[in-house]
């Protein structure tokens, strides 16, 4: 048998909605006439299992797993792993110096770009969005521990 | 009618104000450059700006957003006119013919005919949401509970229905978002629920890191800069003039997208992407020359850019009546209004009629607004596609992150970003439509409270939802679209020969 994508991705709807069970464990479902907060919870992740178990029997229909195209997998491991940590650096180190680090990586890292083209470019645009949200707008920025 | 002539006039004596007007015009200008950007539709630039509305008060937040959201829509036609690029699936049916004509040179024409479309569409939508959505609303105000109950869930179904993806993919979304919207504290019994100690997820998880990351951050995450063509040809301001063959060529398919767009735009569902594509569809039906589609012919430009129009515009009925949202932008909106602390819904219109009124006035003025800004200055936003896109994602990245911090302060909203994007990243890959997880998300809050008030109204029996009888008549229409889809799942309907076309424009 052919693995399909929707059965690869019924079975991690129908774990994600097992998970969800779980996970509500404590939370009382009450009665019909008095219902309790895991009530809706469990009533939905029920709904979410039975449509992913659809998807499973249905999927036939859908492309093989080992042809859905990945070619851009780096570009987003890359892009999705310097926004962590520009996000784990926000608060700590302050708007400044993280938004110049995250724009600046982005162009010598992901893009290839010449870095002192990237330098000036992620500064600038950093101050001007400083200018904008923080001076212009009074949006109060994350100063860090540098103090700006 | 004397009434709403009153409240149009107390409207317009809002949205005239010049702080107003700067704000509409703010609105417009952001949406048009929103709208031509690659990777960055309405949902992500709503969501993106929405924390720069705090300041402000609801009429100048809201006029300023729904400028942004129409706004994009005019911007969406020039970079498919001129690039074959759709700023988003609804200018598809743009790309074919408004290309085809640019490229035998006309590209002012189609870009001045787009605008017209649009101009008219949207206003004839406004004027039919003037007199639509009061009367709508005053009959929203006698529902209770049960009706509510059976409202969302026939907007679920519909949604479902007119989704380009399988019924169960979308209904499988909305179950998704349904459930992710049960996350915080139940406020009927004080419970905390999946907050795992996180004090900030006792509120709750906020609709803008959702939607910034599912459609802002995944699709930037999904397009590398090499994929993005470059390359653009400003037309000149005197090629802008269509013919006097051309303006007659499109003057009825204008009209026609104009009804027909503003009339699906109050379902649920992909509105304005399903009303460009019928539009187009009957354009080609009824012209005397169906060859010419696809080689530059003028009603293939008209009707689905008036279409596309009218249905943002009727998208605002539902919403504003009876707090209902068609879709993910009207749901971000929707979130904007609450956050204000005005709640949208029937209500509205009596408990803040400088709001609504003025809302509405506001959008007859931004569609002048848009026309006055898109038609001369077409060659100069035409630039902003000149600036390479590998210099132009870090830089929404980072208003992604400032937007959504911006919103409450909070780093774990951030992160939430972060996790719906790469979310959304994987959606894609599998062909999920994300719109539907949103709607979900935005809904519960609604949906279980006027779930669990019909129970506890009938002491616990299902038979209230059968006993009265507006809910019983909007469960019958929802049956009776799942049972449509059962009959046209065999058959390769209209649906199909859609997610065909948004297929091309990814």
């Amino acid at each position: 048998m052919t693995l399909r994508s929707d059965h690869v991705a019924g079975i991690f709807f129908v774990a994600l909605g097992l998970l969800v069970f779980a996970l509500s464990g404590d939370l009382p479902f009450g009665t019909l006439s008095s219902p309790g907060a895991g009530m809706m919870p469990k009533l939905m992740a029920g709904l979410m299992i039975a449509f992913a178990v659809m998807i499973i029997i249905t999927a036939n229909t859908s492309r093989p797993f080992i042809e859905i195209d990945w070619s851009d997998r780096w570009h987003a491991i890359l892009v999705a792993s310097t926004t962590a940590i520009a996000i784990f650096a926000y608060q700590k180190v302050g708007f400044l110096i993280t938004m110049s680090f995250l724009v600046f990586t982005l162009l010598v890292l992901v893009e290839r770009r010449n870095a002192l083209i990237a330098a000036v470019y992620s500064i600038a645009l950093t101050l001007f969005a400083y200018w904008l949200f923080g001076k212009a707008l009074k949006a109060p920025l994350e100063r860090g521990f540098l103090w700006f | 009618m004397e009434d709403v002539l009153n409240s149009l006039l107390l409207g317009f004596s809002v949205a005239l104000r010049p702080d107003v007007l700067w704000f509409a015009f703010i609105g417009c200008l952001v949406g048009t450059l929103v709208g031509m950007l690659p990777g960055l539709g309405p949902l992500a630039g709503i969501s993106i700006l929405l924390p720069l509305t705090f300041g402000l008060d609801a009429t100048r937040a809201i006029v300023m957003l729904a400028g942004i959201y129409y706004g994009s829509q005019y911007g969406g036609s020039t970079t498919s006119i001129l690039l074959r690029i759709p700023g988003e699936a609804a200018s598809v049916m743009t790309c074919i013919d408004g290309n085809a004509m640019a490229k035998k040179g006309r590209a002012g024409a189609a870009l001045c005919i787009a605008g017209m479309g649009s101009f008219i569409a949207g206003t004839f939508g406004v004027i039919m949401l003037t007199l639509l959505a009061p009367p709508l609303a005053a009959f929203a105000l006698g529902f209770g509970p049960p009706e509510y109950t059976a409202l969302l869930v026939l907007g679920l179904i519909f949604l479902a229905y007119m989704s380009t993806t399988s019924l169960i993919r979308t209904l499988l979304m909305a179950s998704l978002g349904l459930v992710l919207g049960t996350v915080g504290i139940d406020v009927m019994t004080g419970h905390f629920r999946f907050a795992f100690g996180i004090s900030e997820l006792g509120d709750g998880i906020g609709i803008v890191p959702v939607a910034v990351g599912l459609f802002g951050l995944g699709e930037l995450l999904a397009t590398p800069s090499r994929q993005v063509k470059g390359g653009v040809t400003a037309p000149r301001l005197r090629e802008l003039l269509p013919t006097r063959q051309e303006w007659r060529e499109s003057a009825l398919p204008i009209a026609r997208g104009s009804v027909l767009g503003f009339f699906i735009g109050i379902i649920p569902g992909s509105a304005h992407i399903i009303s460009s594509f019928i539009s187009y569809a009957l354009e080609r039906r009824l012209s005397r020359q169906p060859d010419e589609f696809g080689k530059g012919a003028v009603a293939g430009v008209a009707g689905p850019e008036a279409a596309n129009n009218a249905a943002s515009t009727g998208a605002f009925v539902p919403m504003l009546a009876l707090g209902l949202p068609t879709g993910p932008v009207i749901a971000v909106l929707m979130a904007a209004l609450l956050i204000h602390g005005i709640p949208p819904g029937p209500t509205l219109v009596n408990d803040h009629p400088d709001v609504f009124w003025g809302f509405v006035a506001s959008m007859y003025v931004g569609n002048v607004m848009l026309l006055l800004l898109n038609l001369p200055l077409v060659g100069v936003f035409v630039n902003l596609l000149r600036i390479p896109y590998a210099y132009l994602y870090p830089m929404i990245i980072m208003f992604c992150v400032i937007g959504v911090y911006e919103v409450n302060h909070s780093i774990i909203d951030v992160w939430i970003m972060l996790i719906f994007g790469i979310v959304g990243y994987g959606l894609k890959k599998f062909g999920f439509d994300p719109a539907p997880l949103v709607l979900g998300l935005v809904i519960a809050p609604i949906f279980e409270m006027s779930l669990r008030q019909s129970l506890i109204m009938s002491n616990g029996t299902w038979h209230i939802f059968l006993e009265r009888p507006i809910a019983l008549t909007l469960l019958l229409v929802s049956v009776g679209l799942l049972a449509l889809a059962a009959i046209s799942a065999a058959t390769r309907d209209w649906r199909g020969k859609l997610a065909e076309a948004e297929k091309t424009s990814e």
